[in-house]
Parts: C-alpha cells; structure tokens; sequence
C-alpha cells in the first residue's frame, strides 16, 4: 500500500521535472540563438550565417561546390601577418596576403607583388618594380607606398613584432626603428608610385627568401588604421579572401578572382576548427584530407587497407633534436656528448617505436633543403665506440647527475626518451633522469638556458641553410640554444653569409654542418613526416615541407 | 533581510580584490610567459623584451595589477595573447553560455534523480535494500571526476562506440516526426559530461534527503498527522516531504559550487568548449588576461551561488534570521 503511495509520489515529482526542464528546453529553442549546435538552428532555418553562404542562388552553390575543399584546422592565433610567428597562423596568412616575393610550390623565390627585382652590384640594394595586376582583395592597386608602409609597420617598435628583427633586420635601419631609436627606416625608399628599394646591410643572398615570410607582407593601411578588428575580414592581397571565420567553428576561404598570379581553380576552402578525431571525420566524408596519427599509421601503410589507397607521406624541413647545454657538466666534455650519440639506435626507433611516423635524422639539412647532403653525416650507432669515447672523458670516473628535460604531463618519459635511457643505460653504465614540465616553462627555462639537456625541434622559415645553421649556432646569434661557440664555425657561417657564388656557399654550409654534427651539441634525432589521407576527387593536393600557399595549386572534382 | 543582503554584496568586490590579486602574483610569478609562447620559434631575449614592455608587462607586480584593475574597473578585461584581436569578454561569453547550458542541466538532474533516490531509500528503511543503496550511493560518490571520465570514456565511447569521445553540439538534436512535429532530443555529446558533472552532486542529494525524511517521520507533527486520520499519501506529501527537503536549500549552493568547480576537469577532459576548458587553456599558454578574466567570473559565482543558498534558506525556513545577531 505504502509503497504505491511512495511511487505515485515519485512518478508526480519526476512528471514536474521533466514538464520543466521540457519547457526551459522549448524556450531555448524557440529564443533561436539559444542554441550552440548547428544543426537546430540551420534545420529550422534560424541559422544566419549558414544560410546565407549556402543559399545564395542555385546555380551559385553549384558551381561553389564542384571546387571545394573541406580541411581540419585551428584558430590561428592571429592574422596579422606582421605579428604572426606560428605555422598555423602563417598557413592562413599566406593563402590571404602576400609580399614582394613568394615561393613556389617547388620552392623557388619567386615574385608576388614584386614583378621584377634587380640586385645591385654589391649585393646591398635590391630594387623592385611592382606588379602593374597586383591588388588589394577590395580592388585597390598595391603601390610602392602600401609596400612601405607595410614594412615599417612590421618594424615599428608601436607594434614591437617578435618576428621584426629575425626578418626584416638585415634593412638599413630596421634595428634602430625597432628600438625606438631611430624616427624613419633610411633603408626603405619610395622611388615612385610603382619602384620601392630595400637596402640591406651586407650583401646577403638569403635575403630574398626571407622576404616571403608573413613579417614581410602587405596590409591595407587604411583598413589597419580605421579598423581595430581588421583582421577578422583582412583586406590582403593573396590568392584567398577570407568570407567568414567563426571562433572555434570554422574559417571560409575564397578565391581571389582577380589574383594577380592567376585565378586560382579551388573556388573555396573550409576550415573546420572544432570536433573530434580528424581521421573518423574524414572516413564519415566531412573532411577531404586528415593528418593521420602515429597511433593510425600501420593501418593507412597497408595498401589493402580501406586507408591505404588515399594515404601519402610528404617529408617537412623540421627537425627534432636533442640538445646538450655545453656550459654545464658533463656536456662542456664532447666526449660525453659523442658518447651519447653513439649509444642510441636512432633508425630503430623511428622504425620500429614511431612505426616510421618520423624519418631517421641523417643531419641537420634535411632532404630537400639547399646544401643537404644525401649521406648518412650523423654519429653512427656504434657502442663500442661509445664505450671507448666515454673512457676518454673527464667524467669517466665521476659523471654527474644527467638530467633531460621535455615537455610532456609528467605521466611518463616519451616512448624514444624511455628508448634511449635504456640504450645509455645498457651501453654506456649511464643513468640518465628525464623531468617533464610544461611548454610554457620549458619555453622560459630554455631561453635562461637553465636545462642541463632538453629535448626540442626546429621548423624553417625559409629554405635557406642560414635558418638553422646561422642563427641556432653562430656563436653570437641570440637563438643559440647551447652555448655552442667554435671560431672557426663563427668564420664559416660569417663567409657563408655574404659568399655570392651559389655552390661555394652551400658548400660551407656543409662543412658547418660536419664540424657541428662531430662536435655533437645537438644530436639530431628524426626530420618531420606529414602522413594524410587525400580523397580520390582532390586532384593535386600536396604537403609542401614548409608553409606556402597552396591552394591554388589543387582542384577538387565533385 | 535586504540590509544583509546588501552588506554581503558589499564585500563583493573586496573578496574580488584580494582573489584577483593572488591570481594575479602567482601568474606573474610564475614560470613562463605569453609572449614566449605567442612569439614561436623565434624568441631573441632582446627583442622579448620590448614585446613585454610594449604589452604592459614590464615594471613592477604593483603597477601591472593597477594598470589592470584600472582597465578592468572600466570593464576593460584586456585582450588574449592568444587569440590576438579579440578582446577578453568576446571570447569568454560564448563560452560562458556552453557551460551555464551544461551547469543548469547537471544541477536540475542531481535534484531530479537525488531527491527521489532519497526518498525511497528512506521508505526501505530496515530492510536489506536501504544500505544496499546507500552503500553503492557512498562507493560512486568517492570516485573523483577525474578517475571517473576515462573508464567511462573507454566503455561507452571506445568499447561500444555508443557515445562520442567529446565534443559538444549544442544541447538538443531535433527528429522530425514526419517533417512536422519537431522532438528534441539530447544531444549524445551530453551524456557523459552530465554523467560526470551529477554522480557526486544527486548522490550527495539522496544522502540529505535520505537522513532527513527519515529525521521527520519520527518528529511529533508527523505523528499528529497520522494520528488525525490523514491518509499516509497526504501525511507524506503535505508534511514528510516538503520538511524533509528544507536542507536540500543548502545543499543547492554546494551543488552549483561544485558544478562550477567540476567544469574544469569535465570541460578539459571531455572537449567542451566551455568556461572551465578555456580557463585551463589560458593556464598552460599563460594567457594572462584571460586567466584573470575567468578567476574572477568563477569567484564572483562561487559567493553569489552561497549568498543564494543563505537566501533562499532563511525564505524556507523562518527560525533563520539573516543578520539578526547584529541588531
């Protein structure tokens, strides 16, 4: 009897719930920007955007849809070409702006804004003719003056770029402006409407390659100064205007038709921000191409796979490396960091650990870059040899404490750091600690070059050797990471920077690069590899080992 | 009762002062910075510096708190580092919107499940099936959110791929019931993170209202009642049952502190791009303004949530006077 009472009770009290939280839902509902999800609001109509960029005429979405692609991103963190530093920004910025000079897709510094550059004899002042085609995304004609402008903004100490100087410093002037020293840049002149002149300040042939990178890029001065949220819907220069960019959702890309370089076949590219694992989106066809994790590898490698047919890997200009602080004990000893080297079977674990998500590293130059060597040039797995160049240490009798840190949780060493403690333990007699911290104080404890050892990676900028061996290990550079300092590697690196002959500069480079791989501060451990899966109607998707724009060089059939 | 409620708010901005403040040294002092972050690959000691100056990041903890409790007394919370262009507020009220959705459905099914549980839990009283559920309710409860979401995740997204790994879709989907009548449903990105968000809140609600409804059948009106003749239904619902709920009232503040509190792990763990998650991405890219921002969103929510509670608890019962002590 009373248990009835108690039930009746309960299905009354469940009733009311259920009637209110029913209603509070039908209110959100109704109210339209009540709910997050698109799939409500677009089914019921209520979606603005979505219907606008849809439904904008039948045979519009038509012809939209047979060149489109769908990709997996993140929100950059800024657009502002000038203040980007990151990949992903820079991936958007370069299919969006544009400057004096670009790379191809096979990586040769071509004009963009620029249709002729000439080079004095010197090598110091580099004068460009700007394209007549050349045009801001609104229709206005690129002048000298935007160009200028342009870079000065990028160097002013108002917007204090932490790319400024890496870029643009080799200017006459660029320095002094930056620092607020200086109230003009005299290495930046206007000649006319349509010449500009960069003077530099030595002759440096790499100075053209660094000009593709975003720090050197044209904006829209009169959006920039009348807008404070310019870029949300900047006004560049590229092959792509961006149509929409939904926090977290997603970013729409669209051909420039007027694209001075050539209207571009992909009609429109959408970048979805947000939602799970890229590869079940992709087999669900919501995406066209999906990066494929080390944990998905051996499956997309198997030809008979579902994923074998589409998969491709495209090697990077990245390095991963570990690197020795050579102002602290035991590693101001080369024999101790030689010795290291040598005790690790770096092949077998990029083979077998990663499953050959990563490609041996065989240098520091990967495959491709200017002056890379096809040959092994890193320290042989070799324990005996090991053995016998840790017997010539000082620290042979007395090693101290070695402690490596990464970033990571603090779970677990990395499955290679685990790896390679192993193989020092088991050849060397060594015991080697590893501390995990996070990014953000390894990024701070690096800089201070706290860490006795670390592990850490290397993307070019540009494909030219001076982007790592230059500035990661003259002596003087201020992203030397090690404390590296060798006179005569100093000397090489300062011919190399002003050697006009194309062969005789690589080849310095490359004894640079055979004096810092046999004095071992940094043991390079594994080049970077892009796995994807492509659907069979993209036509001429690629994976370039460094960000270019690419868009326009894929179409997609549908 | 509204003088109290105006004293209490007027510590308000005291309390913000002082959370802001700590937020804001250990921040500050501790290891790494945005703009290392922000900047990439390319950090040259020399030019950081300026970068700092010139984002308000040098001079003393003093005089970076004053120029930022400055601003934000105006209701100026800065801008991420980041998410460059986009001003603090933009950015935390989408998100803000994700997790209240979230909180007030947790909060109305701890009440909706715990309340019941309790109660019949209470009814079995001496019989083997009351510390049955109580035992099991005392086992779930000692699990923290934090153990609980993988072996979840694992069984329903992974083992039976019945659920999503993460995500978040909004609250409902709709079935079209022959394109006219529209249903919602919830969306399937809800069940686990409602799972994690209630277990610990309706087991503490079946709890309370367990002890108490057993507390008041014993009480001398009760016995009156049922000494009246009144019905057993009548004796529950018109005196069992709304007594035995009086000190869920405290229980609600808890429960939405403890909401607030669980967001970031459920929010980090599960994906949804909710208040808690955006907190705990600000942490690890040391997103200065964003952090403070949300430090003092969750501090402002955590006293209004317990001033709440007292409120509402000296509505329900009158023999608590708030203030009263003083006059």
């Amino acid at each position: 009897m009373s248990q009835n009472r108690l039930l009746a009770i309960l299905l009354s009290v469940l009733a009311v719930l259920v009637l209110v939280v029913g209603g509070l839902s039908a209110v959100l509902l109704l109210s339209g920007g009540g709910d997050d999800g698109g799939d409500a609001s677009a089914s019921s109509g209520g979606g603005g955007t979505t219907t606008e960029s849809g439904g904008g005429g039948g045979s519009d979405v038509a012809a939209a849809a047979s060149g489109r692609i769908r990709l997996a991103s993140s929100d950059p963190i800024t657009l502002d070409p000038h203040l980007a530093g990151d990949a992903t920004s820079a991936e958007y910025i370069v299919e969006i702006f544009g400057g004096l000079m670009t790379l191809d897709k096979d990586l040769n510094v071509i004009p963009d804004i620029a249709d002729s550059v000439e080079i004095s004899d010197d090598g110091l002042v580099y004068t460009f003719t700007i394209n007549p085609d050349a045009a801001f995304h609104d229709g206005r004609a690129v002048t000298a003056e935007d160009v200028a402008y342009s870079l000065k903004r990028a160097a002013s100490r108002e917007l204090s770029s932490p790319t400024a100087l890496a870029y643009l410093g080799d200017i006459v002037g660029v320095r002094e402006y930056f620092f607020g020293l200086a109230d003009d840049v005299p290495g930046i002149q206007v000649v006319d409407d349509r010449t500009i002149q960069l003077t530099i300040d030595s002759p440096k042939p790499y100075f053209l390659a660094k000009l593709t990178y975003p720090t050197a890029f044209v904006v829209d001065r009169e959006q920039v100064e009348s807008n404070r949220n310019w870029t949300r819907r900047p006004n560049g220069t590229g092959p792509y205007k961006l149509t929409e960019w939904r926090l977290g959702e997603r970013i729409v890309l669209e051909a420039n038709e007027n694209y001075h370089l050539g209207a571009p076949a992909l009609k429109e590219a959408v970048y979805l921000l947000a939602g799970g694992s890229a590869l079940t989106r992709w087999e669900n066809d919501e995406l066209d191409v999906a990066p494929i994790s080390v944990n998905d590898v051996e499956r997309a490698r198997d030809p008979g796979s579902d994923l074998g047919p589409f998969y491709s890997t495209w090697p990077q200009f990245s390095i991963s490396y570990l690197a020795f602080n050579l102002e602290q004990p035991p590693f101001d000893d080369v024999h101790v960091r030689r010795a290291m080297g040598m005790a690790i079977d770096r092949e077998r674990i990029a083979n077998v650990t990663f499953s050959g998500m990563f490609q041996n590293a065989t240098g520091i130059l990967m495959p491709g870059m200017p002056g890379y060597v096809p040959e092994d040039l890193s320290l042989p797995f070799d324990p005996e040899a090991a053995r016998a160049e840790l017997a010539q240490s000082k620290y042979a009798d007395d090693m101290p404490v070695i402690q490596i840190t990464e970033v990571g949780a603090g779970a677990e060493a990395s499955i290679d750091m685990q790896a390679f403690i192993e193989q020092w333990r088991e050849h060397l007699g060594l015991t080697v600690e590893v501390r995990q911290t996070d990014f953000a104080s390894f990024l701070s404890a690096q800089d201070r070059r706290e860490l006795q050892a670390f592990s850490a990676g290397w993307i070019m900028d540009y494909p030219d050797p001076e982007d790592i061996l230059d500035i990661k290990f003259h002596s003087e550079s201020s992203l030397n990471d090690t404390g590296y300092s060798n006179p005569e590697v100093d000397s090489l690196l300062e011919q190399a920077r002003v050697e006009q002959n194309p062969d005789r500069r690589l080849g310095l480079y490359q004894d640079v690069e055979r004096l810092l791989l046999d004095e071992a501060s940094w043991l390079p451990l594994y080049f970077g590899v892009n796995h994807v899966v492509v659907k069979d109607n993209v036509k001429g998707w690629f994976e370039p080992p460094m960000v270019i724009p690419r868009l326009r060089y894929v179409t997609v059939e549908r | 009762m509204g003088a109290y409620v105006i004293r209490r708010l007027a510590w308000l901005p005291f309390v913000l002062l002082i959370v802001s403040f700590i937020t804001f040294a250990l921040a500050r002092f501790g290891p790494g910075d945005p703009v290392a972050i922000a900047a990439g690959q390319i950090r040259d000691p020399e030019v950081l510096a300026q970068v700092r100056e010139q984002r308000g990041l040098d001079g003393s903890i003093i005089e970076q708190y004053g120029r930022w409790l400055r601003d934000a007394v105006q209701g100026d919370f800065g801008e991420s580092f980041i998410q460059q262009g986009y001003s603090v507020s933009e950015l935390i009220f989408p998100r803000m919107w994700v997790s209240a959705q979230l909180g007030f459905l947790a909060l109305v099914i701890i009440f909706v499940v715990g309340i019941p549980l309790g109660l019949l839990s209470a009814k079995l009283a001496g019989t083997w099936a009351d510390p049955a559920i109580i035992g099991s309710l005392l086992f779930l409860q000692a699990i923290p959110v934090l153990v609980l979401i993988p072996p979840l995740l694992w069984l329903f997204a992974l083992q039976f791929n019945l659920l999503p790994v993460g995500g978040w879709d909004g609250l409902f989907d709709i079935w079209w019931i022959a394109g006219v009548i529209a249903i919602p449903i919830p969306d399937p990105h809800l069940y686990l993170p409602l799972t994690a968000f209630t277990l610990p809140g309706f087991v503490g609600v079946a709890r309370l209202v367990r002890i108490s409804a057993l507390e008041v059948n014993t009480l001398d009106y009760v016995r009156t009642a049922r000494a009246k003749g009144l019905s057993e239904t009548a004796v529950q619902w018109r005196h069992v049952f709304p007594n035995s709920l009086l000190p869920l009232i405290t229980v609600f503040g808890l429960a939405l502190s403890g909401i607030i509190e669980g967001a970031l792990f459920v929010e980090t763990l599960l994906g949804i791009p909710g208040i808690g998650r955006f907190l705990f991405e600000a942490v690890t890219s040391r997103d200065y303004d964003v952090i403070m921002a949300t430090t003092v969103i969750f501090a402002t929510a955590f006293i209004l949530a317990n001033l709440v509670a007292e409120l509402m608890y000296g509505l329900v019962d009158p023999r608590v006077r708030l203030g009263a002590s003083r006059n």
